[in-house]
């Protein structure tokens, strides 16, 4: 069903002039409160009065991951701390964690734009649906929960961890629905598979995002487990799971254009895509209250279309996505750079700072493989030294990317020296 | 004591043949050759008539490689002599990391090579015992 029907099936025109005059108080909200677009419109000799509607979007400076880093924890926030009432965090490119913040309107808006990503794909109050994404900092967990519960469904926190269990409860509270990671999915049905519990579970629906996936691993998951799967999209930067998500159609994600304006660019020249070109995703947000953010260069490459769905609804799709205009990977729902990998080696010190991340998914996880060369001066002769080194060295980079790691030390110079940009990463994922 | 090579390689198909070519190639002579190995590398430790020279050429070519000493003791070619010698070690409190054999001498009395915690010390032990410990130009 469609759960916000004046929102979400509005016209163009309707949509342009509503995103026009929240851009308009969000710039002048923003230019206002905080420090860093304040100088940074300044630079431009821009006034929050030069921007009178969506024709000047393209006025505004683009915001970065870094442009986040640099103002930690909170100096990109436009309200007092005591409007705050909630931060999340993802991991950073250097170490340092992205922090956001939500007011509680931003929570209520967050649960409706995840609200109406379930009820898009049918879910209702008569479903049971187990939200089996991390609970905690990260997004997913507590970003699919709240909507949820809005929607009126009856919430199963499952987090991640336990696939057993989550089993268990799957059959024994006939769960309906379930939202998770698809690698997570495709893991969950080869388990059920095995214990020959397939024709037991009364799932119909899933909500998978956080990572990567492909048309065909949607058809598998549908195929392996008999239910209808829909492909959610966020940002913690942006909001968090909730930003887009498909319809029946499978067409491409639809935006929640009412609080985030859409853009494609060319990530070299950022000019502006055509519709249908492939670019990166920029999004500005016209609703949020405590990180209101201009142009936020998400990296993510995909196309955009305006013409309206199959499905009734009007808003802007996103198509899937193409790949990233950045080396960073998602591996388990985390996002890893291998530029933190090299820093956790350089700063132990005791590894050459020759590595190669290799991933891959094994019986539908993704697992991450590191390999380290050797060096001469850190080249023990007993083995025992060799494997505590080698734990040592996983211990480091699991404590530095979140994320279990299995590393393995090679011989010097085995490892590709490229001119120029290294190849650091080796993804046997074939997704895109 | 003599000096043994230990070279890092990966546990993989062809890795001992990668180094014993390089060896061949510049005519170095192997005296020992033993492999360690755990399910991803292995330490292949050797004793070479030229262990500079091995050392050297095995760095250019790309391999971590380290020298290290070990006692090379002289055996008798009789059941339970090893086991003496041992019994000898554990006796003096040392543990044994890693033991392999030179057998071919050219007519001399087989060596076995060991590694303990304490080399020195073990080496003593053993001289007091009466055994024969070999240098480096004993292997050559």
């Amino acid at each position: 069903m469609i759960w916000n029907e004046t929102k979400e099936c509005m016209s163009r025109d309707e949509i342009h002039n509503m995103q026009g005059a929240r851009l308009k108080k969000t710039v002048s909200r923003v230019y206002h409160n905080v420090e860093f677009y304040r100088k940074k419109m300044q630079q431009l000799g821009l006034e929050p009065s030069d921007i009178k509607g969506m024709e000047d979007l393209h006025k505004l400076p683009f915001t970065t991951k870094e442009d986040l880093r640099d103002n930690y924890p909170f100096g990109l926030f436009a309200v007092p701390q005591s409007e705050v009432i909630r931060v999340h965090a993802s991991s950073g490119t250097t170490g340092k964690a992205t922090v956001v913040g939500y007011t509680r309107r931003d929570i209520e808006i967050w649960q409706e734009c995840v609200t109406r990503v379930l009820a898009m794909a049918g879910i209702g109050a008569n479903d049971k649906i187990q939200v089996a994404y991390g609970y905690g900092l990260f997004t997913g967990g507590l970003g699919l929960h709240y909507g949820a519960e809005n929607l009126g469904a009856t919430v199963i926190p499952m987090s991640t961890g336990n696939t057993q269990r989550l089993i268990t409860m799957m059959e024994d509270f006939e769960a309906t629905a379930i939202a998770c990671t698809p690698s997570y999915l495709l893991h969950i049905a080869e388990t059920l598979e095995e214990a020959g519990k397939t024709d037991k579970i009364k799932l119909k629906v899933a909500i998978c995002g956080a990572e990567p996936w492909t048309e065909n691993m949607r058809k598998e998951i549908e195929a392996k487990l008999n239910l209808k799967a829909y492909d959610i999209y966020g940002l913690s930067e942006i909001l968090g799971p909730g930003v887009a998500a498909d319809c029946d159609a499978h067409m491409g994600l639809h935006v929640y254009e009412d609080h985030f304006i859409p853009e494609v660019i060319n990530p070299d020249t950022l000019a502006p895509c055509k519709e249908g070109e492939v670019g990166e995703l920029v999004f500005t947000t016209i609703t949020k209250e405590a990180l209101p953010l201009f142009r936020y260069r998400t990296k993510d490459l995909t196309s955009i279309t305006y013409e309206p769905c199959e499905c009734g609804r009007t808003l802007a799709r996103i198509s899937r996505f193409k790949g990233r205009s950045d080396d960073m990977l998602i591996i388990r729902g985390v996002n890893v750079f291998p530029s933190q990998v090299e820093a956790a080696l350089l700063e132990m010190g005791e590894t050459s700072p020759h590595y190669i991340l290799i991933v891959d998914r094994i019986n539908n996880l993704d697992v991450l493989e590191i390999q380290v060369e050797v060096e001469e001066v850190f080249f023990s002769d007993e083995i025992r030294k060799l494997e505590s080194l080698t734990k040592k060295i996983a211990h480091v980079l699991q404590t530095a990317l979140g994320l279990a790691v299995k590393v393995t030390l090679v011989e010097p110079k085995t490892i590709a020296r490229s001119e120029g940009k290294a190849k650091r990463v080796i993804d046997k994922r074939k997704l895109i | 004591m003599i000096r043994q090579l230990s070279i890092f390689i990966q546990n993989e198909i062809g890795s001992v043949a990668g180094v014993t070519a390089i060896l061949k190639n510049n005519n170095i002579n192997l005296r020992a050759i033993a492999s360690f190995d755990t399910p991803q590398f292995a330490i292949l430790r050797i004793v070479v008539d030229q262990p500079e020279k091995a050392k050297t050429i095995l760095i250019d070519s790309g391999f971590a490689v380290t020298v290290s000493e070990a006692i090379a003791v002289e055996l008798d070619d009789k059941p339970g002599v090893l086991h003496d010698l041992l019994q000898v070690i554990a006796d003096a409190g040392f543990g044994v990391n890693y033991i392999y054999s030179i057998v071919f001498r050219n007519g001399k009395i087989p060596l076995i090579i060991l590694n303990t915690d304490n080399l020195e010390k073990t080496k003593k032990v053993l001289l007091d015992k009466g055994y024969s410990v070999a240098e480096q130009e004993d292997v050559l």
